[in-house]
């Protein structure tokens, strides 16, 4: 017993210098001592020990993400689109400064054209995907869209051999158009879904000229809901009026369909056409043409002429469970989960390539 | 005591239940029913009988006069009552069953042949013209009264079981196999059955009636089936057009219409049907709507999506129309 009493007052003095410690931080929060001012900066100590934490803690959960292999163009491209509209005006682009307003925060928000030598892969993926807490750095809008904040993570690592002129190309051009509209959609949307005539400019965007009216304000209403994630879609959507959402869907369902054909090569374009045509009933596959043919429901999308690249990526969403909620992809998820990945890489090459046209002969 | 009664009442509507509804062994309305209600009531007495030897056995063993504790405990007593006599008895039972069973076991040429295919999670139910036509039905066998039916029972994937308890015995639907239910219904009715052998989520919601008609009807039943459909009001017209373009017919059929789906159960006399969904729900039109929106959660795992694409509106023009088809 005599043992135990020296023990029992250590323990008395710590809890008594923490409640101490405690009593006192919370007493100088109360009296307003500290200078919260982003203009003050932190003790250089106080900004290195952020630091220090802030990296460790991004490196210890970046260790287990492992990085795809970002060396492609599509990625680059509607990476780049993003980059322009969501991060430029803190981060600055080539030949773009950062605004000086998003320079006066604390931390002012770090140039990046060397940034992939600073992070790896997975490192950038992680930032960019959560965001850094206390440092204005915002998380991606939607936590399941990962295939995004990899095209974004694709741009950054662009960044680095980026010219001027390489990062103006990727801006859209004026539009010819009079029409408000029509410059409003050269300005948000041609960017990445293609001026008229052209195909997106990324084979990860899906086409939008010439889709059915009623499924592209359908697909913009679920972006500004939420039921349809998309970091790139959903801060756009939810920019738009009612009224701009017809406006623009009207605008570019009269425009035809683009004639680039995108990413059939090694698939099995006629297996796809009999699953389109025919679906397998065996595996419960229902004929895709009886919902996604000219004459089914307005709501239903035209798959013909789409990117092959964006309809496998859908279905393989649907398939993993992470694809998109609401009430169309409610009929369209198990649908996709009885597909095997030769049957989607066949029927989104099928789609790709097919033209109302041949039908008719 | 008071505190029981509702439980007593309710035991007892179960009991009464048990004897008239439509489904239950005892309750058999057709002579392979009527073997397996005759040997389970034989089985039942025979038991019964057993019990109380055992029972007098074991008091007399305890109670019973020194004389007679002696003799049970005779090594002769034993053999006799503990070998020889489950022996006979249970020999006996056994010859009993099969000579009960041996209609089942038949080979005769049936009056009809019906093909019936346990699908996850419904029945499809094909008949054979004599022309070689087939009529394809589903979730309702109709049959016609005292002749005698062969089911020809499969299935595409995994192992279903078709009990109707009125009717007949259940037999497995094997997939790669085709086995053979002969029942035949004594009288005119509706006979539900279930799946009998766990398949999968939905399982316990596959469900089917059997319905005995006066062969004329059953006749001229099958010759409507084949026969040219009725004409649609407007409602129906524009849920025929909600049915192809909302992409129904990738899976269901419709007889005489270009939807030919081969996936989901054939809808042809859909609206003759005595329910929704395998047994799920009673047929109505506010039901068909229910189960076109909110199947999965009425019937969870089903293999159709749910479809809340629809207004309110264009739900009463297509359920119109299904529930009009006869």
């Amino acid at each position: 017993m005599t043992m135990l009493r020296p023990i029992r007052r250590d323990i008395i003095v710590i809890v008594a210098t923490l409640l101490a410690l405690a009593i006192g931080a919370v007493l100088f929060a109360w009296s307003g001592l500290y200078n919260i001012a982003a203009s003050k900066g932190h003790w250089p100590i106080v900004e290195a020990m952020l630091r220090f934490g802030m990296s460790n803690s991004v490196e210890l959960r970046a260790a287990m993400i492992d990085a795809p292999d970002l060396r492609d163009e599509d990625l680059v491209a509607v990476g780049g689109n993003h980059y322009r509209s969501g991060c430029a005006y803190c981060h600055g682009a080539p030949g773009v400064k950062a605004s000086p307003v998003s320079q006066s925060s604390l931390p002012p928000p770090p140039d990046l054209s060397d940034v992939s030598k600073r992070w790896n892969d997975s490192e950038l993926f992680w930032i960019v995907k959560n965001g850094i807490k206390y440092t204005g750095m915002p998380a991606w809008v939607s936590q399941n869209r990962d295939d995004e904040v990899w095209a974004l993570v694709a741009f950054l690592k662009a960044l680095k051999t980026l010219s001027r002129d390489e990062y103006v190309a990727l801006q859209p051009g004026a539009g010819a158009s009079a029409s408000a509209i029509a410059r409003e959609a050269a300005a948000n949307c041609d960017g990445c879904h293609g001026a008229s005539g052209e195909g997106p400019r990324s084979a990860m965007v899906p086409v939008i000229a010439g889709q059915k009216r009623d499924y592209l304000i359908a697909a913009l209403e679920d972006y500004v809901s939420g039921v349809r994630e998309s970091g790139f879609m959903q801060p756009i959507a939810s920019d738009l009026a009612p009224a701009a959402i017809a406006a623009f869907a009207a605008h570019y369902a009269d425009r035809a369909r683009p004639t680039r054909v995108d990413g059939t090569a090694a698939a099995d374009v006629e297996a796809g056409r009999r699953l389109a045509v025919a679906g397998a009933a065996q595996s419960g596959i229902p004929a895709c043409n009886s919902c996604h043919a000219a004459d089914a429901l307005a709501s239903y999308p035209l798959l013909w002429g789409q990117s092959a690249t964006y309809i496998a990526a859908q279905l393989r969403r649907w398939k993993t469970g992470a694809g998109r909620r609401g009430e169309r992809s409610a009929i369209m998820a198990p649908i996709a989960k009885r597909l095997s990945d030769q049957q989607i890489e066949a029927v989104s090459a099928f789609y790709a390539a097919f033209r109302p046209e041949q039908a008719a002969k | 005591v008071r505190q029981g009664a509702p439980y007593l009442l309710a035991t007892c509507a179960l009991g009464l239940a048990a004897c008239e509804d439509s489904h239950s062994v005892l309750s058999p309305h057709g002579p392979a029913a009527s073997s397996i209600a005759a040997l389970t009531w034989f089985l039942f007495g025979l038991v019964t009988a057993v019990f109380g030897i055992v029972m007098a056995a074991t008091w007399l063993a305890i109670r019973g006069p020194q004389s007679v504790r002696n003799r049970i405990a005779q090594r002769r007593a034993i053999v006799a009552g503990g070998v020889a006599f489950p022996a006979v008895v249970l020999s006996g039972l056994l010859i009993y069953g099969i000579w009960l069973m041996r209609a089942e076991a038949s080979q005769a040429e049936p009056d009809l042949r019906v093909e019936v295919s346990g699908e996850q999670w419904w029945w499809r139910v094909r008949y054979r013209l004599p022309d070689g036509r087939a009529i394809e039905s589903a979730n309702e066998i109709r049959l016609p009264v005292g002749q005698s039916v062969a089911l020809s029972l499969t299935s595409p994937d995994v192992i279903h079981s078709l009990w109707i308890p009125s009717l007949a015995g259940k037999v497995d639907m094997i997939p790669g196999r085709v086995t053979t239910l002969r029942l035949k219904a004594d009288r005119a009715g509706v006979y539900r059955g279930a799946c009998a052998e766990y398949c999968g989520g939905p399982h316990a919601l596959m469900a089917l009636h059997a319905v005995a008609m006066p062969a004329p009807d059953f006749a001229a039943w099958l010759d409507g089936r084949a026969g040219a459909r009725q004409a649609l009001n407007e409602s129906q017209t524009r849920g025929l057009g909600l049915f192809k373009s909302a992409g129904c017919g990738a899976c269901h059929a419709v007889d005489g219409t270009d939807a030919n789906g081969a996936i989901g159960p054939n809808l042809t006399d859909f609206g003759a049907r005595r329910s929704i969904g395998a047994g799920l729900l009673p047929m109505s039109r506010e039901n068909t709507a229910r189960f076109v929106v909110h199947g999965q959660r009425l019937k969870p795992g089903n293999r159709m999506p749910p479809f809340q694409i629809f207004s309110a509106g264009q739900l009463s023009d297509l359920t119109a129309y299904l529930v009009g088809l006869r």
